[in-house]
């Protein structure tokens, strides 16, 4: 047999003929050229795209093989250098996901199934005991009790707002886990924010803050959260998120309610909360979204005090904030992140 | 030897094997073995990466194969390298050795 030579190399994402390309190629293979990818690899021949790959944060995604070429090992060279370029930049553990008739394909390659919606779509990790591993470090900070309430918020910076949240879960319930997402793609770096909130309910004693990790609204779970994409892919994220959370975080947990702040801007989260009313009570976990706290007519928000930031209107935030949050944001620590929210 | 941090070495083609060597700290030798061939030659392949984690001298590490039907001596081969990585050493002088 004559050795077939292929050409490996990176897409330009800057270049529209190598996208155009691209995406006539996944069109062909009912594939869509995701917006939001970091970085994409073709293999070619003659010039021709015959396999295709691309990684979105931890997510690897576009990954393709020509008909012509299926079974010959095409996907293992992607992945391979997937894998590798993704390890280059620190970031081991990836996720994927796929249809579920292509889970062999991908557990070959050292993928392992975390959870499967319906029969679209399957989440897949490159660790063995990635889910069950994080579940019984978390099961560790498990709290008696008959209600036990959670929340999960960004609170990018907290406010008097998310205090409330907290504090009203808290007077109704044994114990409230607090989730503070953990990816690092908002304004606050994700200690600042894990640290502010620490601090601002450190008078509360039921409640526990915990880092979000991958299996919670993260760039794997729920990479529209970030991304605000389009709604029939905000749907199938939120869907498996929260599947995630109801199948095996609660449980780890014994959470039986999940508390959210109501959601009048942001079109992703508002989106979010329709899902969580559909979800989580007929999975057993009551939901209460609550009515946003209100500083006289405005209701206090994380994006009212980065607009606040804007306009130096300190006077205005050190009422919508706890005090640990107002001596941070007033401190040096903070300047170059006030500096970059005013552009 | 002491594993600091993640590294990686091979490929997920056929005849080569993906290798990484991560932190372990005080719990041993962990190898995580996916093989296409396991059941011929599992035991023959854990064998392999365990007189090489001895010859290197390296206690503790969390070994993940996946093996695409690999020789020994590929094996051996892409498991020192990817200790060497993991290890943070980068400067060996292969032919001495």
């Amino acid at each position: 047999m004559e050795e077939v030579i292929l050409d490996l190399r990176s897409i330009s994402l800057k270049s529209k003929k190598d996208l155009n390309k691209l995406r006539h190629f996944l069109h062909e293979r009912d594939l869509d050229l995701d917006t939001d990818i970091d970085y994409a690899i073709v293999l070619e021949e003659d010039d021709k795209i015959i396999a295709s790959g691309a990684m979105s944060g931890p997510v690897l995604k576009c990954i393709a093989v020509s008909k012509s070429f299926e079974g010959e090992g095409l996907i293992g060279k992607i992945v391979t250098y997937l894998l590798l370029n993704a390890h280059h930049h620190g970031v081991n553990h990836l996720f994927l996901y796929t249809n579920p008739k292509n889970i062999q394909i991908f557990t070959e390659l050292g993928f392992h199934e975390i959870i499967r919606v319906d029969e679209t779509a399957v989440l897949m990790e490159n660790r063995n005991h990635g889910l069950p591993d994080y579940l019984k470090k978390l099961s560790e900070s498990k709290v008696p009790g008959n209600e036990i309430a959670s929340i999960v918020m960004n609170c990018n910076p907290f406010t008097n707002g998310h205090r409330y949240l907290i504090e009203q879960a808290a007077s109704e319930n044994d114990h409230v886990h607090v989730f503070i997402l953990d990816e690092n793609l908002s304004q606050f770096p994700t200690d600042v924010r894990i640290r502010l909130v620490e601090e601002g309910t450190a008078d509360l004693k039921n409640v526990t803050i915990h880092h979000s990790g991958n299996y919670i609204i993260s760039a794997a779970t729920f990479p529209s959260y970030f991304l605000k994409e389009s709604k029939k892919i905000i749907d199938a994220h939120g869907r498996l998120d929260l599947q995630l959370f109801c199948r095996f975080i609660a449980p780890a947990l014994g959470i039986t309610s999940r508390y959210a702040g109501e959601e009048p801007y942001c079109v992703v989260t508002s989106r979010y909360n329709e899902l969580m009313e559909e979800i989580l009570p007929s999975s057993g976990i009551k939901l209460y979204i609550i009515k946003r706290k209100e500083n006289g007519k405005d209701v206090i928000s994380a994006s009212m005090v980065r607009e606040l930031l804007k306009i130096d209107d300190f006077k205005k935030i050190k009422k919508i904030v706890p005090p640990a949050t107002f001596k941070y944001l007033e401190s040096k620590e903070a300047e170059p992140i006030i500096r970059k929210i005013k552009g | 030897m002491r594993v600091v941090k993640t590294g990686i070495a091979g490929t997920l083609e056929s005849s080569d094997v993906m290798i990484t060597v991560s932190e372990n700290t005080s719990k041993g030798i962990e190898i995580e073995l996916q093989s296409i061939v396991e059941k011929q030659f599992g035991k023959q392949i854990r064998r392999v990466i365990n007189e090489k984690m001895e010859e290197l001298g390296i206690k503790d590490a969390t070994i993940s194969v996946n093996d695409k039907g690999a020789l020994d001596c590929t094996i051996g081969a892409r498991l020192e390298a990817a200790s060497y990585r993991a290890a943070g050493i980068s400067h060996v002088r292969w032919e001495e050795k």
